[in-house]
């Protein structure tokens, strides 16, 4: 029953595999990058609330660090397994590669449910993360992160762990720290510009002047906001948003043909990032089905709500003049969607490259952290683009060269950057 | 005299009388006042002047009796022309005076004297037994200086002083005292004692030897100087035995309860009105000094006595309140009742409820030291009988019989008569008492709340059936006099609204003699702005009935805490939600990550407004903004959110205008002993009442108060069930033994099982996704409440998605129930998620959750019946029939031979049971009852029913192209509550002009069963038919409604048209 069942570490090499075979790549790298370099398996005991002892599992997964100290998440789930943590670890560290960062790719997690432990207990639960693997994570090893159901707050409890355990200060141990605590500006921002840096290159190389272009994006949270005003600001027309609407349970889709305004919208938005439908009529705005996004006519699409948006089904629905998607969050496009695309000759932005600005802003994070000096926003954000655009670059040109569809093409110059990274370190 | 005489004779003669009659009393005065006169002298006097204020004083004679002394005029012979009046001495008979002729006299009016001789010798008497108290009083006076002397001489003991001067001053007691000391001395063994007593029966015994066969003839009364010998005997013995300071520590108790005698007397006496015991309370404190030193029976049986006169006659109730309350604590409480004049009635449920818990809460004991800051809202209360003295002060008592109409009728004239009420006039007596709590309270804004007869009885769920209302109580005294009695007047009339009738007839109490109390209360809190409100207020439990985490007990306790009045943690409000949190385990919060914080997070206040003088509800944000500031820690109720992370806002202070700002209540309960506090009142509040409680509270910034409280097993759709034991094993579907809450699903026709094993299976995470969406159309499709999901692991599971299935809260809002099934995978049994995603969703719309673990021991799962029964599900969804493997839909009654499921939840046990049942209209009843919003009863449906009929048989097919019509949804599954739609399909071929036509025919259907729908339950709606027109290629294709009609289960029922 076990080996029919789903399982994420499976999917992850079966898409290395096929990466691997069509970069030609030897067995011996083959089976190195197939599988993690490291796992820690630790147990934490916590001294409950109550007084009593829980023992949770803990786990460490470092994939690959050839080319920099491992990064990745911690992840707080009741029903974590090894294998969902090294299958993230894995694509981490293809993550890292395609935007030329140097990291490497790690995971971490602890099989609990924050539902059930207060904050003392969850507190307990991070300082005994770190000082279990505390000889094999740190600012120059692996650096951790926030992920599921972990916040800034775990992350400086860990930081703090560290730096009593080591007897030093070490901003850069660990990522997604608030500002003034060792976060970084801009990261608010970094997601949604970093869709919009490389959906900017692409219309550049397809020879589509932005701003005689117009666009529809799904979800109205961080990296729809941010997309939408750097694509207004470069001239672009964004024509609707999509929302979750809490009291009626379903999203809808806010259009206005001749260009939503961004600053209107938010200011009829409560904080919770819902939308009121009856002043947005009010201001001229069609509201329409939580799907009709999709369905605009436009030249391109920023799905960044959920996965599986753009499916066999939805896909059907595309505009004939749609030539571009960007895909701001992760795996909103299936595999039988990406056939359409391919035939219809529509140019994907994949994910793992254009939603990459989060974890090279966590990059920049940790190397202020590290030299103890913190930039600007702007300057922030323009390193951001500097990263970010020759990722794309270098994509689109393998792609080019290859022949390939942009999301094979990103994969390949990942895994070959890790691969060349191991080889000249001589472990292959 | 002789009816002869000429008028104007008989008043000349009349005149002459009572001239005499008043010189004699001139006379009878002059000598009463020489005090320097003995008594005897004085007496003696009084038979030589009285025979001068009479008609015939010459043969007038006197005698005057007074205790064993008797005067008489010289000569005194007896007659039978005798008048004679009692002399009293404060009420006792001490002796009397009569005055009577020596030979015949003429008759007036029958009587040998004048009416007004009557009235003479009647002041004559009264004016001696004044003289007579006089007389005493000075000797007392007397007595005493010597006494103080004595006792500042050292020349006796002091007791000895006390007994000695009681002897010559007050023998009565003096006796009562020397009984009380001599069962003392005896019952601590003095054999002195008990010989005294010997010999008391001894005389007793002989008697009753004598009358051993008479035995109703009474025992000889002992004389009064035979009593003082005894008590003379007894308190020399006790001087030998006792301690000086014990015998007068005693002698001062036994005197102390003597005082309390009348306060006894009065409140036994159930005749006498509540004005009289109230005087007698306010008394008795005054004489007392407020020390209240009663002899711990005594105590007690005033204690029951004042608790059965003002709260309740319940023996629960009472049993508990004896323990707590307290003789003195009722003086306190009678300063603040209002009451009609020569009332009875009692201050009702609310009230008694939230001044026992008062009083167990202010009691010194282990919660002391948390509880000292504790506070309870100043209260005024109106006696209940006061509605009925208002009714009949305006002549209004007609409106008792309104129960008695149709319901249809009652809510038709609901609206006259709360204007009726509000337009009548209070009593003056309730006026002047409502104008002193006014002066009392000040401007402070005020909560009228009912207390009502039916409230007190325990068990019933009367909360929120009448009405509370809040008053800003600004402006000058006459308008907040004015605002007041017109809000007792519209709660008073709640009574008489159509909601609490119905609901008392549906429970057999509408014969309860109801009677409705006023808590006039001040509402805790202070100005923020031109608001009035509480820092935050909510309510708490007892025993928490939803607990989102394996690690939390019932016992641990629930409170719903909102900013503002409480008004929004009492009622579930649809679009917002109360922070929640454990008392007894604080820090495990139902949401935990930022997101989850932030969309459970309340958005609304409600506030009174003190400039409108209405109370309102508005955005906390706006609140926030316009004067944040003023707010009292507000720092303690909201959380700061930024760069993903939410925390307590900084030293620095808020920026409200900026700062992305959710109520989490994070301070409050981290960083101040508020839930300290509560878990200790509701732990207390259990223990001492015996029972889980239910309470309201409310808090400044500063203090916290108590506002309400209540036994909680009244509260409504958290009734533990009774588990049944003899059910067949066969009949059982499931049973369960871990984290079960209290409820009950009556009557389940369908489930949705996900098989968890196959769902295993399956390989591709988007198959999973589908199962979600599957699960999110049959919610749709289903009858409303009557089916249950279950399934394995973690419904709503948001990261791997193999642990549970996707679904979000609209995809199963209509479930009855969430069963999560725990299968053992190899020695691991995966965790439940305990609905956390969308817990408070669950909570507000009162769906239940329940666990399964099928292979812990001694469990049931009835696996073979879920797999075995017909699966509808590719019937129902067609175009998912792939997954029909896994997704299996069970229409019960088809399965299991007409019969439905039912499922028990008893926490108390903590036992749960599902099992096949036979489906009986009772529990349909209650099971709408569990329902926030929506009651019903069979009425609703099946008058829904008729009306879809007719509609049909009314509509003629040729006319308006109408191939055939069905009826589907609550109307045709008999779940329709008052609020529900008629729901009908149309199987229409006509042309657009039909159409038309026809659009316009149903909407006039619609706007009449509408006005209808709302005479009859009070749910206002804009029409009542939900109508869908399906073409002949709908019907091909099975789009959308299409799909009822011939449906697998739960098919739409066809109706008959008109026939041609």
């Amino acid at each position: 029953m076990a080996d029919k069942s789903f399982n994420a570490f499976k999917m992850a090499q079966q898409q290395f595999d096929g990466v691997a075979e069509q970069l030609g790549l030897d067995p011996g790298t083959r089976d190195l990058l197939r599988n993690p370099l490291r796992e820690y398996h630790f147990s934490i005991p916590v001294k409950m609330d109550d007084g009593t002892v829980k023992v949770f599992q803990g786990f460490r997964v470092q994939h690959n660090d050839s080319r920099g100290p491992c990064k990745g998440g911690i992840r707080f789930h009741p029903q974590e397994t090894i294998d969902t943590v090294k299958a993230l670890a894995t694509w981490m560290t293809w993550k890292c590669a395609v935007v030329d960062i140097p990291l490497g790719g790690g995971k971490g997690g602890v099989i609990c449910d924050p539902h059930n432990l207060s904050m003392r207990e969850q507190e307990q639960i991070c300082r005994g993360w770190v000082r279990q693997v505390v000889r094999n994570v740190g600012p120059l090893q692996d650096v951790p992160a926030p992920d599921v159901m972990t916040n800034a707050q775990h992350m400086i409890w860990m930081m703090d762990e560290y730096e009593k355990l080591t007897g030093a200060k070490y901003p850069g141990f660990i990522t997604g720290k608030p500002v003034g605590m060792g976060g970084s500006l801009g990261r608010t921002e970094a997601t949604g510009f970093g869709v919009i840096y490389t959906l900017r290159e692409a219309l550049s190389e397809l020879g589509i002047e932005i701003k005689n272009t117009s666009a529809a994006f799904q979800g109205f949270g961080n990296v729809s906001q941010y997309a939408v005003r750097l694509y207004q600001e470069y001239g672009g027309k964004a024509v609707c948003v999509s929302c979750w609407d809490q009291k009626d349970n379903k999203s809808y889709t806010f259009i206005k043909k001749s260009g939503i305004d961004l600053d209107e919208l938010l200011g009829i938005t409560d904080k919770f990032g819902g939308i009121d439908k009856a002043k947005a009529k009010g201001l001229g705005y069609e509201v329409a089905d939580a799907e009709a996004w999709i369905g605009q006519d436009v030249d391109i699409l920023v799905p960044a709500a959920l996965e599986n948006q753009i499916n066999a089904e939805t896909v059907q629905k595309i505009s004939a003049k749609m030539k571009v998607v960007a895909e701001g969050a992760n795996g909103p496009t299936t595999p039988e969607a990406d056939e359409v695309f391919k035939k219809k000759n529509i140019f994907v932005i994949p994910d793992f490259l254009a939603n990459a600005g989060g974890v090279t802003c966590s990059y920049f994070e940790q190397v202020q952290c590290n030299m103890n000096y913190f930039w600007t926003k702007e300057e922030v954000l323009s390193k951001l683009d500097n990263v970010m655009t020759a990722a794309f670059h270098a994509v689109y040109g393998l792609a080019k060269q290859k022949k390939a569809f942009m999301r094979d093409a990103a994969y390949m110059i990942a895994v070959a950057r890790v691969a060349e990274a191991c080889r000249l370190r001589g472990w292959v | 005299m002789n009816n002869s005489q000429n008028p104007i004779d008989k008043l000349l003669h009349d005149m002459r009388e009572r001239a005499k009659e008043l010189n004699c009393l001139y006379q009878v005065e002059e000598l009463l006042t020489r005090t320097n006169l003995p008594l005897s002298e004085i007496f003696t006097q009084l038979l030589q002047v009285i025979p001068g204020g009479y008609q015939f004083p010459n043969i007038c004679q006197v005698r005057i009796v007074h205790e064993d002394h008797t005067y008489q005029s010289p000569g005194f012979t007896p007659s039978t022309r005798v008048q004679r009046v009692d002399i009293k001495e404060e009420e006792k008979v001490i002796g009397f005076i009569e005055v009577s002729y020596t030979r015949d006299v003429p008759q007036t009016e029958n009587s040998y004297f004048l009416k007004d001789e009557q009235k003479l010798l009647q002041t004559i008497a009264e004016r001696i037994g004044r003289t007579v108290l006089h007389f005493k009083l000075e000797q007392v006076s007397r007595e005493w200086e010597t006494a103080q002397k004595d006792l500042s001489d050292k020349i006796k003991k002091e007791w000895m002083v006390v007994i000695d001067l009681l002897r010559r001053t007050d023998q009565n007691l003096y006796i009562h005292l020397g009984r009380k000391m001599v069962y003392h001395l005896f019952w601590n063994g003095v054999m002195e004692a008990k010989e005294l007593l010997k010999s008391l029966s001894k005389d007793q015994g002989a008697a009753q030897t004598e009358m051993s066969d008479d035995m109703n003839r009474p025992s000889q009364k002992k004389s009064q100087l035979e009593l003082l010998e005894l008590s003379d005997k007894t308190f020399r013995i006790a001087a030998r035995y006792l301690s000086d300071s014990d015998i007068l520590g005693r002698i001062q108790k036994w005197i102390q309860e003597d005082k309390a005698s009348f306060l006894s007397r009065a409140i036994n006496n159930i005749d006498m009105p509540l004005v009289d015991v109230i005087n007698a309370i306010t008394h008795y404190h005054y004489i007392s000094g407020g020390t209240y030193e009663l002899s711990p029976p005594m105590e007690k049986g005033l204690r029951v006595s004042l608790i059965r006169r003002f709260f309740s006659d319940q023996l629960d109730f009472i049993n508990i309140a004896k323990n707590h309350i307290e003789v003195r604590h009722f003086y306190d409480l009678v300063q603040r009742i209002i009451y009609p004049a020569n009332g009875y009635g009692r201050l009702g449920g609310k009230s008694a409820g939230l001044f026992l818990a008062q009083k167990i809460l202010t009691k010194p004991g282990d919660h002391s030291e948390v509880l000292c800051e504790l506070k309870f809202p100043k209260t005024w209360y109106i006696t209940t009988d006061a509605i009925l003295n208002f009714l009949s002060y305006n002549n209004l008592e007609e409106v008792n019989e309104q129960k008695y109409k149709e319901i249809d009728q009652i809510r038709l004239e609901y609206h006259n008569v709360v204007q009726l009420l509000k337009n009548a006039h209070f009593p003056i007596e309730i006026i002047k008492g409502l104008s002193m709590a006014l002066d009392d309270l000040g401007n402070k804004p005020l909560i009228v709340r009912s207390s009502s007869l039916l409230e007190d009885r325990m068990g019933m769920a009367f909360s929120g059936k009448y009405k509370s209302l809040f008053l800003a109580n600004q402006g000058t005294k006459q308008e907040r006099l004015d605002a007041l009695t017109d809000a007792i007047a519209e709660v008073y009339a709640s009574i008489f609204g159509p909601d609490p009738i119905e609901y008392r007839a549906e429970r057999g109490l509408l014969d309860f003699h109801e009677e409705m109390g006023i808590m006039i209360q001040e509402v805790v809190g202070q100005k923020v702005g031109d608001y009035y409100l509480p820092a935050f207020a909510g309510v708490a439990f007892s025993n928490n009935e939803f607990r989102w985490s394996p690690r939390i007990k019932r016992e641990d306790g629930l409170a719903r805490l909102v900013p503002g009045l409480g008004t929004r943690a009492v009622d579930r409000v649809s679009d917002d939600y109360p922070i929640l949190i454990s008392p007894g385990i604080p820090n495990l919060r139902v949401n935990v990550t930022a997101d989850e914080t932030m969309r459970y997070s309340p958005r609304r206040i409600d506030v009174i407004n003190l400039k409108t003088c209405s109370f309102e509800s508005m955005e906390i944000t706006a609140l926030l903004t316009e004067c944040g500031s003023q707010y009292p820690g507000i720092e303690n109720i909201v959380s700061v959110y930024e760069d993903d992370h939410i925390y307590s806002p900084s030293a620095l202070g808020l920026d409200f205008s900026k700062a992305n700002l959710f109520v989490t209540f994070e301070g409050w309960i981290s960083r101040t002993p508020f839930v300290k506090q509560l878990q200790c009142m509701l732990k207390t509040l259990q223990e001492k009442m015996s029972t889980p409680v239910d309470i309201e509270f409310a808090h400044d910034g500063r203090q916290l108060y108590l506002l309400q409280c209540r036994p909680q097993s009244s509260t409504a759709g958290n009734v533990a069930s009774l588990i049944p034991k003899d059910i067949a094993e066969d009949r059982i579907i499931f049973t369960a033994n871990r984290y079960i809450s209290n409820g009950k699903l009556p009557d389940i026709t369908h489930i949705v099982y996900v098989d968890p094993e196959n769902y295993s299976l399956l390989e591709r995470s988007e198959q999973m996704i589908e199962v979600g969406q599957a699960v999110g159309k049959l919610n749709k499709l289903l009858p409303k409440r009557r089916f249950i999901l279950m399934g394995p692991g973690r419904w709503g599971s948001r990261g791997d998605i193999k642990l549970g299935v996707p679904v979000t809260y609209s995809d199963f809002n209509n479930t009855a129930a969430l069963i999560e099934i725990a299968r053992k995978k190899g020695n691991y049994v995966p965790e439940l998620s305990f609905g956390t995603h969308f817990f408070q969703d669950l909570v507000e719309s009162s769906i239940r959750y329940l666990p399964l673990y099928p292979d812990d021991p001694g469990i049931i799962f009835n696996e073979r019946f879920l797999l075995d029964a017909q699966n509808y599900f590719p019937d129902i969804l067609p175009e998912s029939a792939a997954l029909a493997d896994t997704i299996r839909v069970i229409e019960v009654p088809r399965a299991a031979s007409g019969r439905v499921l039912r499922v028990l939840m008893n926490a108390d046990l903590g036992e749960a049971l599902g099992f096949l049942a036979t489906p009986d209209s009772q529990a349909s009843a209650e099971r709408e009852r569990v329902e926030v919003s929506e009651t019903a009863s069979d009425d609703h449906w099946g008058w829904r029913l008729r009306m879809a009929e007719r509609i049909a048989g009314q509509l003629d097919p040729g006319r308006f192209g109408v191939k055939a019509m069905y009826v589907f949804g609550s109307t045709k599954n008999a779940t329709a509550g008052p609020g529900s739609d008629i729901d009908l399909l149309i199987h229409f071929q006509g042309s657009e002009r039909q159409k038309q036509e026809l659009v316009l025919w149903l909407e006039g259907w619609s706007l009449c069963l509408a006005e209808i729908n709302y005479s009859r339950t009070g749910y206002k709606s804009g029409g009542l038919l939900d109508y869908h027109l399906l073409t002949d290629e709908d019907i091909a294709k099975k789009t959308s409604f299409a799909v009822k009609i011939d449906a697998a289960t739960n098919a739409a029922r066809p109706l008959a048209l008109k026939s041609q």
